[in-house]
Formats: structure tokens, C-alpha cells, sequence
């Protein structure tokens, strides 16, 4: 057979960790939420609140994107994984690092246990940039997808970078720039250039696969990822250089120009697709852009309004919303296709095997995309009124939204073949 | 030749036992096998095409097909040949594989 182009995913043991820790970490960053419900009443550089977004960027958002791009790496750049150890240990350092920042911020430990979880989260990405530099170097075919892939990547190292230099900057003070001027740059090094790229680059890729549909407007990806690029690094640069020039929304009207055409070639690719039914898991990563153009429409509210609370909305917006949404719905896009492959890819044809989205309750998915929808749309509902018990109410929701994911995830996980059912009709 | 046309109907239903996982339709249907081969007497080659390079299921598929082929002709080896040209498109969808995408 040409082994080629066949698919040759990582093993299943490499990806499932990162599934299955970032679940961890979102039970413990909806419990977080719920013990810093009176922290989202007040500005949003509070210890507690620095320990809920770091557990929701790293250990949610960034733990199960590793996972899944070390599983989609393959079909992104049609070759195989550079390295499985890079992908290992990079599991290894950042939940070490995770663990070690979430407590460092809860408590505000400024010191070793900040800068040590800090310097492994930087070990962690480092290993993540150059297994993916090193895998889509060595392709032919430059696409879009990988030079997006590739550019989030760096990106994240810069945001870690900056991270780094913050943690360190609270013990020993070395920067001459104000500590909360620094730390927009490091967010927004993360929100558009690590998030951002990142699925920009993916949904490019796998949303026309999912939908089955020719994409058609590609020049407008190639604009998006100029666009979102060049916004980016003028604003770092001019607040970097001239430190708040006040042109902050002239930047983010660029790189909202970028996500503009990012969302117009998804809106093509939707329109023009083939299949008509679109399923759960797809629905939750359709809403998901809902809640990012909501966030980009609070960034001039947020930009005029002395209330710092309209910052703790947009960033809300963008991590409990975007990002969330997209990875409660991929979620079962990937992992039960990455169960199936380590169960049944020897066995097709040759006797009944389930189909990969039977290896999850899809009963319990459709309780958690309207938990979610509720528990979201009541959190931000309780911040614009400032109300505490509808924050409380709101962030038990959220518990129990992470208690239907994980149920879901292990189900997927410990899915045992039914080897009895040989030759039983589906 | 009369063999060979009934060997390929019979190679053709076999295959319709191959599922796409994510897609839930038959190779057949979805228009991913391109030839059968009975031209030499020990093996049946495939050419065929998966709808994504590098896809992580293509193992599975192909794995299928070669399964489903030495169940039915279990005195000739099955080889799966992947070609990428031409290229997979919706065109090659046959109008079951359609209905069964729920395409009108």
C-alpha cells in the first residue's frame, strides 16, 4: 500500500492526557469562578480573578488545544507528527506549570512558585512550537492553514514570554513600563495572536471538511491573517514604544477587519455546504463567533467606560464564550474519532463497530449546549447589573456544566468494544 | 471476462461495507474508489482516494476495504493503491451517496 499520504495520527496515549486534564482543570475553573464570585463585582486585576483566567487560557484552552493539534498537525501539514517525545513532555511541563501558577495567583505568592510555574508553562510552549515548526517545515505545500498554525505558535511564545517577564517583574522589579500596561500586551498576544490564529487556522481547515464544502473565498483568509497580524503588531509595538498612544482602537478596528474576513469565508463555506443538518457539536462551534463579535462590540464600551467591569465582560465574552463554545463543541469532534481510531481502525469491514459519535450520550451533550447557553447568558447578565446571587446562580451552572463534560469525556475515554456484536446490523 | 465483471459487482458490494466514520456513507457512494483491478490472479488492486490527505481515519478505510476483500476473495490479496489524482470532489458523490448526506 502507498504509505505516503496515508494517516499516520499520533497514538491515542499521547492526545487522550491533554483531553482528559483539561477537563480537570475546567471543573476547577468553574469551582474558581464560583468561590471568586464577588471578585467579577470589582476591577479585574485581583488575585483570585488573575487565577481564574490563567486556568481557563492554559489549563482549559491551551491543554486541549495542544491535544488536538497534536492529533490534526498530521492532516494540517500531510505528514507525520515531527516528534511524540516533544508532545509528551510538553503535556508534562505544562500541567507541572498550571499547577504551579494557579496557586501562585489564588494566593498572590509573587516569587518562587509563580516564576517557577511560569518558567514551566515557557518550557512547555517551547516544545509545542517546535514540534510544530519542525512538522510543517519539512511539507511542500505552504497553505494557509499552517502559515496560521505557525503564526499562532509563536505568538503563544510571546505571550508567555511577556507572562514570564511579569512574574518575575512582581518579585524583582525590573521593568520600567507599568505592570498593567505590560499585561494588555501579554493578553492580547495570547487572545489574538495564540486563540485567535490558532482557530482561525483550524476552523479554515475543518470546517469546510465537517460541512462538506468547497471553500471559495480564500483570498479573504489570506487578507484575514495579514489583517489580525498587522493589527496586532502595531499595537504592540506603538504601546510598547510610545506607551498608550491612544490608538488602541484604530488596531483593533484592523484586526477586526481580519476577523471580518475570516468569519465572511466561513460564512461562504456555510452557505455553500452540501450538508444540510448540522450536528451538536457543530451548533456549539457555530455560536461560538456569536459570542466573539459580542466581545469585539465591547471594546469600544470597554475603551470609553471609566467601569472596569465592561473589561471583565469582553474578556469574559472571549474566554468563557468563543473560546469555551468552540471547545465544548470540537471536543466531540476529535476525541471520540481519536477513541474509534485506537479501538475499531483494524476491525472496519469486517465486523458491526459503532460509529465514532456513538461513543459519547448525546443526551447528555444536548443538556450541556443549553446549560451553557443559559450559564453564560446569566453570568454576563449578573455582571452588567452587578448582581452577586445571579453571578452565584450563574457559576453553579457552570459547575454543572463541567460535571457533564467530564462525564462525556469519560465515557469517550473508557469506551470498551463490544466484541460480542460480530456481524449485527447497524 | 464474464469472471472478471462478476468478481468487480461482487467487489463492489463488498466495498459498500466500508463506512467513511465521520461521514456515515459507504466508499462506494462517496465516490473514493476510482478502479478494481482482477487483472492478475492472486491479487485484487484498489485505486482509491480518501476525501482528506493525511486524514487520521484513512488507516481505518483502507483497512476496511482490504478486510472486506480477503473476506469475499479469500485466494486473492487485496492492495490498496491511494492515488491523489485525480483529486476528490463532491461530483464523484453518487446520487445515493447524495440522499444519504441528506443533499437534495
Amino acid at each position: 500500500m502507498n504509505d505516503i499520504h496515508i494517516g499516520k495520527a499520533p497514538p491515542a496515549w499521547i492526545v487522550l492526557p491533554f483531553y482528559a486534564t483539561g477537563a480537570v482543570f475546567f471543573l476547577v475553573l468553574t469551582i474558581l469562578l464560583f468561590l471568586s464570585a464577588e471578585d467579577l463585582t470589582r476591577h479585574y486585576f485581583s488575585p483570585h480573578l488573575l487565577a481564574v483566567v490563567h486556568t481557563a487560557a492554559l489549563g482549559w484552552g491551551t491543554m486541549i488545544i495542544f491535544g488536538a493539534a497534536y492529533e490534526l498537525l498530521p492532516v494540517f501539514c500531510e505528514r507525520d507528527l515531527y516528534s511524540k517525545r516533544l508532545a509528551i513532555l510538553s503535556y508534562i511541563l505544562l500541567t507541572a506549570g498550571i499547577a504551579h501558577l494557579i496557586p501562585a495567583f489564588w494566593w498572590f505568592k509573587a516569587g518562587g512558585l509563580m516564576i517557577t510555574g511560569g518558567s514551566l508553562v515557557f518550557m512547555a510552549t517551547f516544545c509545542y512550537v517546535l514540534n510544530v515548526l519542525f512538522t510543517a517545515q519539512s511539507t511542500n505545500n505552504h497553505l494557509i492553514h499552517q502559515r496560521f498554525l505557525t503564526s499562532s505558535a509563536l505568538w503563544l511564545l510571546v505571550t508567555v514570554t511577556l507572562g514570564l517577564c511579569l512574574a518575575v517583574n512582581l518579585r524583582y522589579p525590573f521593568m520600567s513600563r507599568n505592570h498593567l500596561d505590560v499585561m494588555k500586551l501579554h493578553a492580547h498576544a495570547g487572545l489574538a495572536g495564540w486563540f485567535l490564529q490558532l482557530i482561525t487556522g483550524v476552523s479554515v481547515k475543518l470546517v469546510p471538511m465537517f460541512l462538506i464544502s468547497k471553500p471559495g473565498k480564500t483570498k479573504w483568509v489570506q487578507a484575514a491573517w495579514i489583517l489580525q497580524n498587522t493589527g496586532l503588531i502595531l499595537f504592540l509595538f506603538d504601546n510598547h514604544l510610545n506607551n498608550n498612544a491612544g490608538r488602541d482602537m484604530l488596531y483593533a478596528f484592523v484586526c477586526g477587519l481580519g476577523i471580518i474576513a475570516w468569519l465572511y469565508f466561513l460564512y461562504d463555506v456555510f452557505r455553500n455546504r452540501l450538508r444540510k443538518r448540522i450536528d451538536l457539536p457543530m451548533k456549539h462551534t457555530l455560536v461560538s463567533f456569536i459570542f466573539l463579535i459580542a466581545a469585539l462590540m465591547t471594546i469600544p464600551v470597554a475603551h470609553h467606560s471609566i467601569s472596569a467591569k465592561w473589561t471583565l465582560i469582553y474578556g469574559l465574552l472571549l474566554l468563557l464564550g468563543w473560546i469555551t463554545s468552540i471547545i465544548l463543541g470540537q471536543t466531540f469532534k476529535t476525541l471520540p474519532f481519536i477513541v474509534w481510531n485506537e479501538h475499531y481502525k483494524k476491525l472496519t469491514g469486517r465486523s458491526s463497530v459503532p460509529l465514532p459519535s456513538d461513543l459519547y450520550n448525546l443526551r447528555i451533550l444536548k443538556c450541556q449546549f443549553y446549560i451553557y447557553l443559559f450559564a453564560l447568558a446569566s453570568l454576563v447578565a449578573g455582571m452588567i447589573v452587578n448582581n452577586l446571587l445571579i453571578i452565584r446562580l450563574a457559576s453553579i451552572l457552570w459547575i454543572l456544566l463541567a460535571g457533564l463534560y467530564a462525564a462525556n469525556i469519560v465515557k469517550i475515554m473508557f469506551h470498551q468494544p463490544n466484541t460480542t456484536n460480530e456481524n449485527g446490523a447497524r | 471476462m464474464e469472471h472478471d465483471s462478476i468478481y468487480y459487482g461482487q467487489a463492489i458490494e463488498a466495498l459498500r461495507g466500508v463506512i467513511d466514520p465521520e461521514l456515515f456513507v459507504n466508499i462506494i457512494d462517496l465516490g473514493l474508489v476510482y478502479n478494481i483491478d482482477f487483472s492478475e490472479p492472486e491479487t485484487i488492486k484498489i485505486k482509491m482516494t480518501l476525501s482528506t490527505p493525511h486524514c487520521p481515519l484513512g488507516e481505518a478505510i483502507t483497512n476496511g476495504v482490504e478486510n472486506v476483500l480477503q473476506d469475499q476473495f479469500p485466494q486473492r490479496k487485496p492492495i490498496v493503491i491511494l492515488i491523489w489524482d485525480p483529486q476528490w470532489s463532491f461530483e464523484m458523490v453518487t446520487e445515493s451517496g447524495k440522499q444519504q448526506l441528506g443533499i437534495n
